[in-house]
């Protein structure tokens, strides 16, 4: 459904990406996972017609954006990164009018525009007036209007920014259901949410694609060991050299400043929680808390980074 | 053509969503009252629309670039650019869209100004003919002003450059004439027959001027080719 070879896009001399290459499938939901300016908005823009490459090419649903850029457009629904949108505006309205832009019928339009309301929880905001709706309920809008004519793609520049957690969590509700109609791609800088809402992610740091994969093999790929952190009530100095001892652990550190806890580094795909919770409650050392260490995103580029580096 | 007019809609009702639509009005109407009163009521009046469309075009100059400063740049201002040119829209679309919707909210002012020459119709005769003929001058000029206007507004992202810089096209245009008033060299004829003064001037005085008619349709279409190709060369950026 989107067809990515070889994009480049230079602002002046520097390149903002890099020989961007990948495909996503119909009814896939892929995330664009990448640190501030990695190039992911560049990526997206370019992808909707808003800008050309300086080189490569790309077509969506089978239309070249360059040759073909309004049959490419029909197909696209876009949420830009700040959902900027005519606050003089009543909400319905807004809709009906990117609708005929997007070339619906006012028949289409009538049905549709009931169904999205609903769907975007803004059934009873209508006939509000945009300017005056709160962050989160502008960003319903935003994303009401990239479903409007049901487009087969749909490329959501950090669907979740400025969101309170509430909000952040219906709106990945909303893009999981779309999963299988639309062909979904979707930007964000924070890893958990590539987790939480998407089957794939493509990494990008500095322009240039560093992974791409599905979320959990992403995660084992780029590191070759497991992490936990535990706490004791009583600190014991034998404590490293007991779990040492234990299969598996290939190392144990005191966490410097915080007394009673320790970091573990096990091998892959073991899970050592239940050996280690033994063996301190036999020895009575008082467990308060035990649980494995998220990769963070930092952790997850500095791996795909220096990986980068070697190779190149 | 469709979406223009839905573009073109979009601008009009968004004039009377905002102060800018009702501003402009009150500005032009109300200056022109002004100017209509006290002329009728100083002078011997006379059923004669000559002085109030030299005051009509003059007070069109001013009004029209802020009428349409924030057609372009207000929507790179705010970022709405982006999803409008999202959109499966031609970038010409965009252009005659905003400019018909400025154009449109320019017709509604000029037509509230009917009551002059109709009021003028009740207490004498004024020549009709030469009354329409001057209308048609008026929204010609203004249809020249505006094509200015969505040029320079496709130029920035602040409106009150786009205001200046379409202010000082239209008083070149307007003020270039003066060149033909001394002499009449090559340049001065060159410089009148570009001038939207002069051109202005034949339906001032009643003659329906096809050389002024053909002027003022080549300026509008040369400037929003311009906006067009301003348009256009943003996506190369």
């Amino acid at each position: 459904m989107i067809e990515v070879a070889g994009l480049t896009k230079y602002y002046g001399p520097h390149p903002a990406i890099m020989d961007v290459s990948f495909s996503v499938k119909a009814g896939e939901v892929v995330a664009f996972l990448g640190p501030n300016g990695a190039g992911k908005t560049t990526c997206m823009r370019i992808l909707t017609g808003f800008m050309p490459a300086s080189g490569g090419t790309a077509t969506i649903a089978g239309f070249d954006i360059h040759e073909q850029s309004l049959e490419a457009r029909r197909n696209i629904g876009y949420l830009p990164e700040h959902a900027s949108l005519y606050r003089d505006m009543r909400v319905s309205q807004y809709l009906r009018y990117m609708g005929k832009l997007q070339g619906m019928g006012s028949v289409a339009l009538k049905d549709r525009l009931e169904n999205v309301l609903g769907r975007c929880g803004l059934s009873d905001r209508g006939g509000q007036i945009i300017g005056t709706l709160s962050r989160g309920y502008r960003q319903r809008v935003g994303i009401a209007q990239a479903l409007l004519h049901d487009p087969k793609v749909l490329i959501l520049d950090e669907p979740t920014i400025g969101l309170d957690p509430n909000q952040i969590r219906e709106v990945r509700t909303l893009i999981k259901s779309l999963a299988g109609d639309h062909t979904v791609m979707l930007s964000t800088h924070i890893l958990p949410e590539a987790q939480a809402t998407c089957e794939r992610v493509i990494v990008i740091n500095q322009g240039r694609i560093v992974g791409d994969d599905t979320t959990a093999a992403l995660t084992h790929q780029s590191r070759d060991v497991e992490m936990m952190m535990f706490r004791v009530k009583q600190d014991d100095a034998s404590i490293p050299g007991l779990l040492r001892g234990l299969p598996n652990i290939t190392a144990v550190r005191a966490i410097r400043g915080d007394a009673g806890a320790y970091q573990v580094e096990t091998t892959i795909d073991c899970d050592c929680r239940s050996d280690v919770a033994r063996a301190i409650v036999d020895k009575g050392f008082g467990l308060l808390e035990l649980r494995p260490l998220e990769m963070t995103l930092e952790d997850v580029f500095h791996e795909l980074t220096t990986e980068e580096e070697g190779v190149g | 053509m469709r979406n223009i007019l839905t573009i073109a809609q979009r601008e009009l009702v968004a004039y009377f969503t905002s102060p800018m639509g009702y501003v402009a009005m009150f500005f032009f109407l109300g200056v022109c009252g002004l100017i209509y009163v006290l002329s009728s009521a100083m002078s011997t009046p006379k059923a004669d629309m000559t002085g109030m469309f030299h005051s009509m075009v003059f007070l069109s100059l001013l009004i029209c670039p802020v009428i349409t400063m924030a057609l372009v740049a207000q929507e790179t201002n705010m970022g709405t650019y982006e999803l409008l040119m999202t959109r499966p829209v031609r970038d010409y679309e965009v252009v005659v869209g905003k400019y018909l919707g400025a154009l449109a909210l320019y017709a509604v002012i000029i037509l509230i100004t009917a009551e002059f020459p109709l009021i003028y119709g009740i207490f004498g005769k004024p020549d009709w003919g030469q009354t329409m003929c001057g209308y048609l001058g008026i929204f010609l000029t203004g249809m020249a002003f505006i094509s200015i206007g969505v040029f320079t507004s496709s130029l920035t992202s602040n409106q009150i450059a786009a205001a200046a810089m379409g202010i000082f096209i239209l008083l070149f245009f307007w003020l270039v004439g003066w060149l033909g008033a001394g002499g009449s060299g090559v340049i001065g004829e060159v410089a009148k027959s570009i001038s939207i003064y002069e051109n202005f001037q034949d339906f001032q005085r009643g003659i329906l001027s096809g050389k002024a008619l053909i002027f003022f349709v080549t300026l509008t279409g040369f400037f929003l080719f311009l906006a067009t190709r301003a348009l256009e060369s943003r996506r190369t950026v």
